[in-house]
């Protein structure tokens, strides 16, 4: 095995590596206490309360088209982070990152639903990627200003033409330094080409509070080809409550109850009615004869179908809950 | 009152399944366009310490 000489002599000293870390931790700490960054700080958490962008004065000087205090905001940040960087090589900037070698993603702050994040794309890495044959629509609002480079949007809106297709509408915009895109996930989605080199952007986004899924469909078609969990929460409850039933906790039957019938999405409402079930007849049953009689719930339909097909398997059953059904 | 069990498999999904927070079929494009995507990652832990085997 081939270690690099420095590497090699930090396995047996760390103090350098936790020297430079300090000297990261502290540029960035530096950075996010100036005034510039906290107005955006406390303005994400308003933001992130459910106030317009055009009511929070400092992100909204900075998402706005040819925005000079974008640019500011992140040169400030850029040129202390790589002085920073450049006497500690090896060290890491103390912020969430992602790559995959064509997207670069650096969360500059956060607050509950809201993130904000410089992003890189590299242009010839882009190049050697497969066109997407799809688009996804996520419950979420962007901004998205472009501080450097060129490329072309192409913006495509999705009108639902049934529950299973959209009418996918699709139209290009040049890009460079300075242009701002600001759009609904649910109603319009973009796709980049045609970069020149590096495209960097600082991107703002806003997670709905609301429970509609992410949609993907197929871009030349409109047909649906997948379905997501428009929040973490969800997936999380559900992946909690797979488990329980697997463990055939049955205690949890009642919370699974509750969740069936409370305020999720139908995804996660139904799940929990067949976990439910599962673990607990009787609880399980009560529910599911519930949501069946509630009227204007999306799920009464397909509970009532099953109502009626654990009855006729089942009839004992009838018996339970009759005056609910 | 004697009440059947009702084993998992046998109750029925919604028309449209439903997948996890952050899945998505066609990765090929710029995913990361939308903070909402999930990738899992893989790390690799030290287990040795140093001055150890190597």
């Amino acid at each position: 095995m081939i270690i690099h000489p420095e590497l090699r002599a930090l396995r047996g000293d760390d103090a350098p590596q936790r020297d430079a870390q300090t000297g990261l931790y502290r540029a960035v700490a530096a950075w996010k206490s100036k005034a510039e960054f906290q107005k955006v700080s406390a303005e994400l958490d308003l933001l992130n309360a459910g106030e317009d962008l055009a009511n929070c004065d400092a992100l909204s000087a900075i998402f706005t088209q040819n925005s000079a205090a974008a640019r500011e905001l992140c040169t400030t940040f850029v040129t202390q982070g790589a002085a920073a960087l450049g006497s500690a090589p090896l060290g890491h900037i103390p912020l969430r990152h992602s790559t995959d070698g064509c997207t670069s993603t650096l969360l500059l702050g956060r607050s509950g639903r809201v993130t904000l994040s410089l992003v890189a794309l590299d242009g010839i890495e882009m190049t050697r990627r497969p066109r997407p044959k799809n688009v996804s629509f996520g419950p979420n609002e962007t901004w998205e200003f472009f501080l450097a480079g060129t490329g072309v949007a192409e913006l495509v809106s999705c009108t639902p033409s049934g529950p299973r297709s959209a009418v996918l509408e699709r139209r290009e915009i040049p890009i460079r330094a300075g242009t701002l895109l600001a759009r609904h996930g649910q109603r319009e989605s973009r796709l980049l080409r045609d970069l020149g080199t590096t495209l960097v952007s600082l991107r703002l986004q806003r997670r709905s509070v609301h429970n509609e899924p992410t949609r993907e469909y197929d871009l030349s078609s409109g047909e649906l080809v997948h379905q997501a969990a428009g929040n973490p929460r969800d997936s999380r409850i559900e992946l909690m409550m797979a488990m329980l039933g697997r463990m055939r906790r049955s205690d949890a039957a009642p919370a699974m109850a509750g969740i069936a019938l409370g305020e999720g999405s139908t995804a996660l409402r139904w799940q929990a009615l067949r976990e439910c079930l599962a673990l607990d007849t009787l609880e399980g049953f009560q529910a599911l004869s519930r949501v069946a009689a509630a009227t204007g719930d999306p799920l009464a339909a397909p509970a009532g179908a099953l109502r009626a097909q654990l009855v006729e398997m089942h009839p004992q059953l009838q018996e339970l809950a009759p005056c609910l059904a | 009152m004697n009440l059947p069990n009702i084993d998992l498999s046998s109750l029925p999904g919604l028309d449209t399944v439903t997948g996890m927070f952050g899945s998505m079929l066609d990765t090929s494009g710029d995913v990361w366009s939308d903070d909402t995507i999930i990738v899992l990652m893989t790390f690799l832990y030290d287990l040795i310490p140093p001055g150890g085997m190597l």
